[in-house]
């Protein structure tokens, strides 16, 4: 069997590589199916500045239009920009064009429902369906609409965040921010949301022309000139967004990445001392985020990985904050999406709230260390050795909703297989580095005889 | 039977049946790749399903590493014109032209500004059934931009063209129909920019077709009304790109659409000469006008690309088909509507002969057309079964340069297969109407036999 390995079309999107496998045609194919599935009605599109971006528009557009749509193009925009204008407009649903964190030839489709939320599991498997079907909605021209342009869609967007949180608090010292948005989708948006709240901004990859200057993963080795820049202008804080900037990463004032985990930590603990209530988080996101919840008593319910998963089970819970550890975070009162903006708003919040330093925060929060891995595993011994773990582990507290974790009293770590990909994705936190360390590589050679 | 035609004019079909986002972006990546990519403009009529397929063009040519030009609503004509203005490597023209508003087409432009002729179609299709695109990586992937002054070009060339101080001293009154089509925007611009009065009907462009964009007697009369009531020295019906044109005289007469052609020869062999370019299938009005100047009549296959083509290769002075496509080659060796309404005022403005004059010279023929829905599995086995029959009976001599044609002393007819659609298409013309029938009938018979 032999992967291909630059088209992914998962209940995740479709996702593939420009100039081989992600085609015009797939795309308005993919399009049309969508189209055919949310049924007429409003469909909002926007997309990051990948420079494959417009050609993917085109596509969308005229698979769209095809299948008797009437879309509202906001042009280059965050995904939680088109996440929120659908629930804002009460539209039918929205393609958000952004491979994300991918590298730059890499493109993808995501498709949010009605509900502003990215299709869960199974309503992907019904568009799947359609897509495969291949017998799309086809509208005469005369049932056809013009498209309409909506560039201020972003506008509101920031003018929702500043309405909700309110601008950073008059009398205080007036916060300096770096902002690395990679070119990508937050290069305009962010900053004016910065300013907007108040801040006194030093952007650095604010040119949204989609030439990547960095990895577009918002990971700490990504981060040095943000770091950098932090230094040079003597900042309280740095932020790094991805390309479609729902993820965020945060730089202390002394120009060293906090690690991706945190970010919701920071954002959960501003939310918590205003509104405390029920927290949500996936089944990979650090256990810093039940020590963060118990300071005010409140509780933390785990959802399967995916932002989707995540924003259900916010939905479920009445959560006030969640996200996930990848720097996504999620705040229903402005947006059922990671979005970046929001916990940049957030965590200037807590700055101006509490006075401190981004670094006395972060000192304040639980302990924790993890270690993250993707390994190859043969995709058909995935289930295999998964329940192998799980009889290995019976003594000991387990969660199966999203591969085996298991709940160790040193730590706990998570095995999870990917969808899409010959993986595994492994992640493991205890206390301490070295314990993290150990309990990494006791699973790594468990998990070494399946591998071959 | 599925409305879907691909072929010398280009891909042709019914948007929400055959013609469907797919087809177009693989059509736009085949003639990509056909063109080794380089500047690709685009431009589209005022059909509903213009976006859509512009955004699917769009798509197919910027995968292709093409960088687009996006004229937006456009006639045809001027982005040709474009084409050469802006060193293009070639164009893709959206528009099913005179056909109703279901229907849309892609015509494929090349980097002189004419249609593809038979063997670059041929190759072309080639491509697209072996659907191995060129396909570019994210890092050479090229801009789209719009530019909306593609007529601005065109109407400073048809100002430098024709005689403009004599229009602008006669003064005409000129009433004109654009379909809510492509020309919207240049038309009335057009004639008004050379002083006559302009009475404009149908230029919106964001309105429904108010009637078919094909110029004939039926969709005439709102502009033939027009001319009446406002006294206008003529009135012109444009189709959705700007390609044909219909003519109503000065009395209100809407003119059969043959005649667009027989008068611009009439005008164009009064002032120089040449040879005249046009298909097998116009009227002989064209040859005896050329007889009387003793200039030879070229007869090329039915399709603009033939015409074109013989345009340039004889040097000709005037090109074109029956349907009210006119050629000037002097502007460029494509049909253009708008040049064709600066011949009509300019020679009205010189001789100040009204075009019921000129259309009263022309030699009285009668043109009898009729056309007959055959499956498209049928179509060619059928022209082929004609062919034989007539043959067999050894009849008068045969024309086959494209379909059948047979040649009588008092007549002739014309029986082929349409480049649009899916239909056999029988011509006949003599002197007198009740013999163009006979011919008609006579090869009816001969075809359903």
């Amino acid at each position: 069997m032999r992967a291909i390995p630059t088209l992914k079309i998962s209940i995740s999107g479709v996702r593939g590589v420009v100039g081989e496998s992600l085609t015009p045609s797939l795309l308005a194919r993919f399009s049309q199916a969508f189209g055919t599935y949310a049924g007429f009605g409003r469909i909002v599109v926007g997309r990051d500045t990948r420079t494959s971006g417009e050609m993917v528009r085109q596509a969308v557009v005229s698979g769209l239009l095809s299948s008797g749509c009437r879309i509202i193009d906001l042009g280059i925009c965050p995904t939680p920009t088109v996440q929120f204008t659908v629930r804002r407009l009460a539209a039918q649903g929205g393609i958000a064009i952004t491979a994300s964190h991918n590298p730059p030839e890499w493109n993808a489709l995501k498709f949010v429902g009605d509900d502003g939320l990215f299709l869960d599991g199974n309503h992907a498997r019904e568009l799947l369906d359609i897509y495969h079907q291949g017998d799309y909605t086809k509208v005469p021209g005369s049932a056809m609409r013009p498209v309409e342009m909506m560039p201020q869609a972003a506008d509101e967007h920031v003018r929702k965040i500043v309405q909700m949180l309110g601008p950073l608090p008059a009398g205080t010292r007036r916060l300096r921010v770096a902002i690395d948005a990679d070119n990508g989708a937050g290069s305009m948006m962010a900053p004016r949301l910065l300013e907007a709240l108040g801040a006194e901004v030093f952007g650095i990859h604010v040119t949204p022309d989609g030439r990547f200057p960095r990895p577009a993963e918002p990971l700490p080795e990504n981060l040095g000139e943000l770091c950098q820049a932090v230094r040079d202008h003597g900042a309280d804080v740095g932020f790094a967004q991805d390309m479609d900037a729902d993820r965020l990463a945060v730089v202390t004032e002394q120009g060293e990445p906090v690690g991706e985990e945190r970010t919701l930590l920071l954002a959960t603990q501003f939310v918590l001392g205003r509104t405390p209530g029920p927290v949500v988080g996936n089944l990979a996101t650090t256990h810093g985020l039940e020590a963060v919840a118990s300071r005010f008593g409140c509780r933390v319910y785990r959802s399967p990985v995916g932002e989707a998963n995540v924003a259900k089970a916010m939905q479920r819970h009445h959560a006030v904050i969640g996200g996930e550890g990848n720097g996504g975070v999620i705040y229903p009162p402005i947006n059922f999406a990671r979005d970046s903006m929001v916990g940049m708003a957030l965590i200037l919040h807590l700055l101006a709230q509490t006075g401190r330093t981004v670094s006395q925060l972060v000192e304040e929060l639980p302990p924790f260390f993890m270690v993250k891995k993707q390994i190859s595993f043969p995709s058909h011994r995935i289930g295999e050795m998964l329940s192998r773990l799980r009889r290995e582990y019976a003594a000991f507290p387990t969660d199966l909703r999203d591969g085996v974790k298991v709940i160790l009293p040193e730590g706990w770590f998570i095995v999870r297989g990917s969808n899409t990909e010959p993986v595994v994705r492994i992640v493991a936190e205890a206390s301490s580095e070295a314990a993290a360390a150990d309990l990494s590589a006791a699973l790594l050679n468990k998990l070494q005889p399946s591998r071959e | 039977m599925k409305p879907l035609k691909i072929g010398i004019s280009g891909v042709r079909g019914i948007v929400g049946e055959t013609f469907t986002p797919e087809l177009a972006v693989s059509f736009a990546q085949a003639f990509a790749t056909y063109l080794d990519s380089g500047r690709i403009l685009i431009c589209r009529d005022t059909r509903p399903s213009g976006p859509m397929v512009a955004a699917a063009v769009a798509a197919g040519l910027l995968a292709s590493g093409c960088e687009v030009i996006d004229l937006g609503v456009c006639p045809t004509p001027s982005l040709q014109l474009a084409v050469t203005w802006l060193n293009a490597q070639g164009g893709i023209a959206i528009t099913a032209g005179h056909n109703a508003a279901p229907w849309n087409a892609l015509k494929f432009i090349r980097a002189d500004g004419l249609y593809l002729n038979a063997t670059q179609a041929t190759e072309l299709l080639d491509i697209y059934h072996q659907h191995e695109f060129e396909k570019t990586p994210w890092d050479l992937i090229r801009p789209m931009t719009e530019r909306g002054d593609a007529v601005d070009h065109h109407l400073a060339i048809l100002m430098s063209s024709f005689d403009v101080a004599a229009i602008r001293k006669r003064g005409l009154r000129v009433a004109v129909d654009c379909c809510n089509g492509a020309a919207s925007a240049l038309a009335p611009r057009w004639i008004a920019e050379v002083g006559s009065q302009v009475l404009t009907i149908n230029d919106d462009v964001n309105a429904a077709f108010p009637h078919d964009p094909e110029p004939r007697a039926d969709t005439m009369a709102q502009v033939r009304a027009v001319v009446k009531a406002g006294d206008a020295a003529i009135g012109f019906v444009l189709d959705a790109d700007g390609e044909r044109l219909g003519l109503v005289d000065e009395a209100g007469r809407i003119l059969p659409e043959e005649y667009t052609l027989a008068i611009a020869a009439a005008i164009r062999l009064s002032r120089r000469s040449g040879p005249i370019v046009t298909n097998v299938s116009t009227s002989s009005m064209v040859d005896r006008i050329g007889a009387n100047c003793n200039v030879t009549v070229i007869r090329t296959p039915v399709g603009l690309p033939y015409v074109s083509e013989a345009v340039l290769e004889h040097h000709a002075v005037l090109g074109g088909e029956g349907n009210g496509s006119i050629i000037l080659p002097e502007i460029h060796a494509v049909p253009d509507s708008m040049a064709a309404i600066g011949l009509f005022m300019e020679h009205m403005a010189l001789t100040g002969s009204p075009l019921s004059v000129l259309a009263a010279q022309l030699p009285r023929l009668s043109m009898v057309k009729s056309t007959i829905p055959i499956e498209p599995n049928l179509i060619y086995s059928t022209l082929q079964n004609f062919r034989d029959r007539v043959q067999d009976e050894g009849g008068p001599a045969v024309d086959l340069s494209d379909g059948v044609r047979l040649d009588w002393p008092d007549g002739w007819v014309h029986v082929r297969v349409s480049n649009t659609e899916s239909i056999i298409r029988v011509i006949a013309e003599a002197e007198q109407e009740s013999r163009a029938h006979e011919l008609v009938d006579w090869a009816r018979e001969r075809l359903h036999g």
